[in-house]
């Protein structure tokens, strides 16, 4: 019996699609269902934003941090007040730094809400994604009050945040854990343990731990094979050390370590340590100012610095280059969905064309990070 | 018999997650939906719902607008262009042109934090969609007003307290640096 | 049917001595264009509105509520938006397939309503293997599919084309087997004598008349869920992976045909568990008048089929795609074997007592009961658990 001749195809899962989670495309190199290889190509939505920073200035450069990426606005706020903080060496106030521990965990619940609910969508199942979003919209809601805005907060500012917590906001936002901790319970019956999405999930696109430390991998992905690495543990910044939590890890439960269920279940469980350090942060506030007095033509002497912040995707480093004029020499980011994109290629051989939709929730990508 | 116990183990995990996943959303029946149904079903309209803070379309309050220019440094994006220049006779400012291009504004907020009297503020308004883009350039000033002056006590016009009220709660909103002011913090818990 | 035609020829409606078949072929237009276009295609539009409705309170939010009472017009209003729509064939694709593939999916899903059983005496067509027709018509699906994914000159198409082919004849086998113990039991294969086979009452129907048809009715559900493409095993139109699969290419009317099949189909499979394992329309004879008993059992057997339409739609908004490799295993190592377990078993209780057994659907009733008084805990636990009031009416 003579073997079939069979030919590769080449398609293209094109930079419009329903489920690369944005504007990302992949050369898919198949036989058939199996996948040789899947190539992504970025840069789809780059927008120049590292280089708009040295035309706007430090203070007007933090309304594009937030575009930078999107669900995770008041990470890349964060992240950019710290870097020139540290730049310009001043001091934010405690209840400051409390009002963006607490806006920063809203974020990445809502974050991580978006995540497990598109990762639910794309593999099939229409009805948690509606669940999780219905979630989200009750955060923005909370966001919308504290800052006025639902997606671009520009909360924070050089110095600490630009608004205090308005009255009534710690009854708001206490209701509010306390009416999603029962809705995450339902969310994991009604989706996570649910056969047809363990097997959907389970030992698909294992990464060990040494090579999710190799590939640079970081967040869920990183802690999903096994490492046990949050910045808000290993490199406290801000008043994180002030907080008990713990950091979750995946333990290969449903498949094996390091596979898409462990990254998920990394995700739903780190939404309930979130939920903790709410918790915590809006009964522990301190009284206080929440904005340090920083000038407005704000010019840090001349040096370099870096950040690291854990953002809802891992950890999200900034790196700020000033010359001492009013206007940034140089600002870099590096993002943990950028990192996800060179892991993509290996992981993708021997996988079916469905895992790789699968694959690619499981990481979290969000294409406007990958690109900036 | 691993292989025999996996198999049946399979189907009962498969049966008895389905039939979870299918209580839940059965219960779903029963619960109101999250949507409101924008616009035409809803007992108030949607600006009137939206937080004090929320930052909508700009306005600017000429009244009490006093021609500082600050609003127009902070832009990042350049979309606020102001014509202020010194009356030679009244020694007054003048302000000749106030556009500002809500088609570039990205709603930042920048622009109101400086401004001392809270002239310029972002509204509850959102619904901005129109046919052309020279309308989306809101130019506020028909004919050249003379700039407003702060007095250093309580303000005496009657037609401007309430605007400045307004503006100034606008502004006591924002943080102040340094705790120049008490936090408005609710206590106690 | 051809009683009726042949009782007015001979009370000498049509006249003297009529040619025979030219009123047989007048009959067959006549009340295959009522039962198609007055019954199949209307049903296969509101069911889109239905179910549209059905996953949005599934999901917390509202359905189409804006085009006429309560959006009921919407589904008329796409297929208007739909026919004025652009008629595009790609420039490479086979053209003359590529418009013929919708037509044979239709085909597919409007045949085997001529053997649609609604009432005693409401069936176009009452074959003695009516059962047999209607499984080997649909089957006729693979083969407009297959066209439509290969015409399009689209990999992704044709990939969407071979899963789905792929599938339905794979649960083409557990649901022909699944037939089987209800064709030991009655020894028919025609769709009246079947139902006439159950009685009214439930523990009268097959679907609790032994164990084995017990699982048999579940088996046969999900095969034809399978079969008819819908989640769980909706792959070949993934909307997440290949956006709409087979039918990526098509536009306007053409789509919505293929997606007409797909709800049309809901019916027949609706249709095909009534009345092999529901009782189909046995109603209780509580009058002699013909005209009362007939209606009474239309409505009946719409009930039990809507409702399983009704539990198709809660199935695919709650459950994820299983994947083309998962679902081969499941069909060949999990589901045939059961079915052969289920055939096999119902041969033996046959022949053990080859009158049925009234105590075994006593027994089985009764644990389909406590099954469903546990499920309804676990709703009223999920519901309790939320804290949020109770919303019951349809409109919001």
């Amino acid at each position: 019996m003579s073997e079939f001749s069979t030919e590769e195809m080449t398609l293209n899962m094109g930079p419009q699609h329903p489920s690369t989670h944005g504007v990302l495309r992949f050369i898919i190199r198949a036989d058939g269902e199996v996948m040789r290889e899947a190539i992504p190509d970025v840069g789809y939505l780059h927008r120049s934003i590292e280089k708009i920073a040295e035309k706007v200035g430090y203070h007007g450069f933090m309304p594009y941090t937030d575009r930078v990426d999107y669900v995770c606005a008041m990470f890349t706020n964060q992240g950019w007040g710290m870097a020139c903080e540290k730049l310009g060496n001043i001091e934010v106030p405690k209840r400051g730094e409390y009002c963006r521990v607490i806006a920063a965990e809203f974020n990445r619940l809502a974050s991580h809400l978006l995540s497990v609910g598109s990762m639910a969508m794309d593999i099939g199942a229409n009805t948690p994604f509606t669940h999780a979003i219905r979630e989200r919209e009750m955060i923005n809601d909370l966001l919308e009050e504290l800052c006025g805005a639902r997606l671009t907060f520009n909360y924070m500012r050089i110095g600490g945040v630009a608004w205090d917590l308005p009255p009534g906001y710690r009854e708001k936002a206490l209701a509010y854990l306390d009416h999603l901790e029962p809705i995450l319970d339902e969310y994991d019956s009604l989706i996570s343990y649910n056969k047809i999405y363990v097997k959907r999930l389970a030992n698909i696109g294992i990464i060990s731990a040494q090579e999710a430390i190799d590939y640079n991998l970081v967040g869920p992905n990183l802690r999903g094979s096994g490492v046990k690495w949050d910045i808000r543990k290993d490199i406290p910044y801000s008043v994180y050390n002030e907080f008990e939590f713990d950091v979750p890890v995946g333990k290969g439960e449903w498949g094996t370590v390091g596979d898409s269920m462990d990254r998920y279940m990394v995700r739903m469980r780190e939404m309930r340590e979130s939920c903790k350090i709410l918790r915590q942060a809006l009964t522990k506030i301190p009284d206080g100012a929440v904005l340090a007095k920083v000038p407005r033509n704000f010019k840090p002497p001349a040096g370099e610095c870096q950040i690291r912040i854990e953002s809802g995707r891992g950890d999200m480093g900034w790196y700020a280059v000033s010359d001492g004029s009013g206007y940034p020499w140089r600002v870099h980011v590096r993002t943990g969905s950028f990192a996800a994109m060179g892991i993509i290629n290996k992981l993708s051989r021997g996988l079916m064309i469905a895992d790789l939709v699968t694959l690619i929730a499981s990481l979290d990508v969000i294409a406007p990070e990958i690109d900036r | 018999m691993g292989a025999v116990g996996s198999y049946f183990g399979d189907i009962k995990d498969a049966v008895t997650s389905i039939f979870e996943g299918m209580a839940v959303t059965a219960s779903h029946f029963m619960r109101k939906p999250y949507t409101v149904q924008y616009p035409d079903r809803m007992p108030i309209r949607v600006q009137d719902t939206l937080p004090f803070r929320y930052r909508g379309i700009l306005e600017v309050d000429l009244e009490i607008c006093t021609g500082c220019l600050a609003c127009e440094r902070a832009c990042p994006i350049d979309c606020i262009a102001i014509a202020v220049e010194k009356d030679k006779q009244t020694k007054q400012m003048i302000i000749s042109q106030f556009d500002i291009d809500i088609a570039k504004c990205m709603y930042c907020g920048l622009c109101s934090e400086p401004c001392p009297t809270g002239s310029i503020h972002h509204t509850t308004e959102f619904e901005g969609a129109d046919f052309s883009l020279e309308s989306l350039i809101r130019r506020f000033i028909k004919e050249p007003i003379a700039a407003y002056k702060p007095k250093k006590g309580p303000e005496t016009d009657p037609s401007i307290i309430p605007i400045l009220n307004r503006g100034m709660t606008y502004v006591d909103e924002w943080a102040q640096p340094g705790g120049a002011k008490p936090a408005a913090e609710e206590e106690p818990a | 049917m051809q009683q009726w035609a042949d009782s007015l020829i001979a009370a000498g409606t049509f006249g003297h001595n009529p040619p025979r078949d030219l009123i047989y072929v007048l009959f067959i237009f006549v009340f295959s264009a009522v039962v198609f276009l007055g019954v199949a295609f209307p049903f296969a539009g509101i069911v889109s509105w239905v179910e549209r409705r059905v996953w949005a309170r599934i999901q917390s939010r509202v359905g189409p509520n804006r085009v006429g009472p309560n959006g009921f017009l919407q589904w008329l209003a796409d297929g208007v938006k739909n026919v004025c729509k652009e008629d595009l064939v790609p420039a490479q694709a086979d053209a003359r397939l590529f418009k013929l593939a919708p037509y044979l999916v239709v085909l597919a899903f409007v045949v085997p309503w001529t053997v649609m059983p609604f009432s005693s005496d409401l069936i176009l067509a009452d074959l003695n293997v009516g059962i047999l027709f209607m499984t080997a018509v649909t089957a006729l699906t693979v083969v407009g599919v297959l066209m439509a994914g290969w015409s399009s000159n689209d990999k992704w198409s044709l990939i969407g084309g071979v899963r789905s082919a792929a599938q339905i004849v794979s649960y083409e086998i557990p649901a022909g087997l699944s037939i089987f113990p209800v064709v030991l039991m009655t020894g028919t294969l025609s769709m009246q004598g079947i139902i006439r086979g159950q009685g009214w009452a439930p523990n009268q129907w097959f679907a609790f008349a032994n164990p084995f048809t017990f699982l048999a009715v579940n088996i046969l559900f999900i095969s034809s869920l399978a079969e008819g493409n819908r989640t769980p095993f909706d792959l070949p139109e993934a909307d997440s992976e290949l956006v709409a699969g087979f039918a990526t290419e098509y536009s306007g009317m053409r789509y919505l045909f293929f997606f007409m099949a797909e709800w049309g189909n809901l019916f027949i499979i609706g249709a095909i568990i009534t009345t092999l394992y529901l009782g189909g329309w046995q109603f209780p004879h509580v009058t002699d008048d013909r005209i009362v008993m007939n209606v009474l059992q239309v409505i009946t057997f719409n009930v039990k089929v809507l409702f399983l339409v009704f539990v198709s739609m809660w199935i695919r908004a709650t459950l994820p795609r299983v994947r083309i490799d998962q679902l081969m295993s499941l069909c060949w190592k999990y589901f045939i074997p059961i079915s052969f377990v289920d055939m096999v078993g119902t041969a033996v209780w046959v022949a053990i007592w080859p009158d049925g057994n009234p105590m075994a659907g006593y027994v089985m009733l009764a644990l389909f009961c406590a099954l469903l008084i546990l499920f309804v805990r676990r709703i009223v636990y999920y519901f309790r658990r939320a804290k949020m009031e109770m919303y019951l009416s349809p409109v919001v």
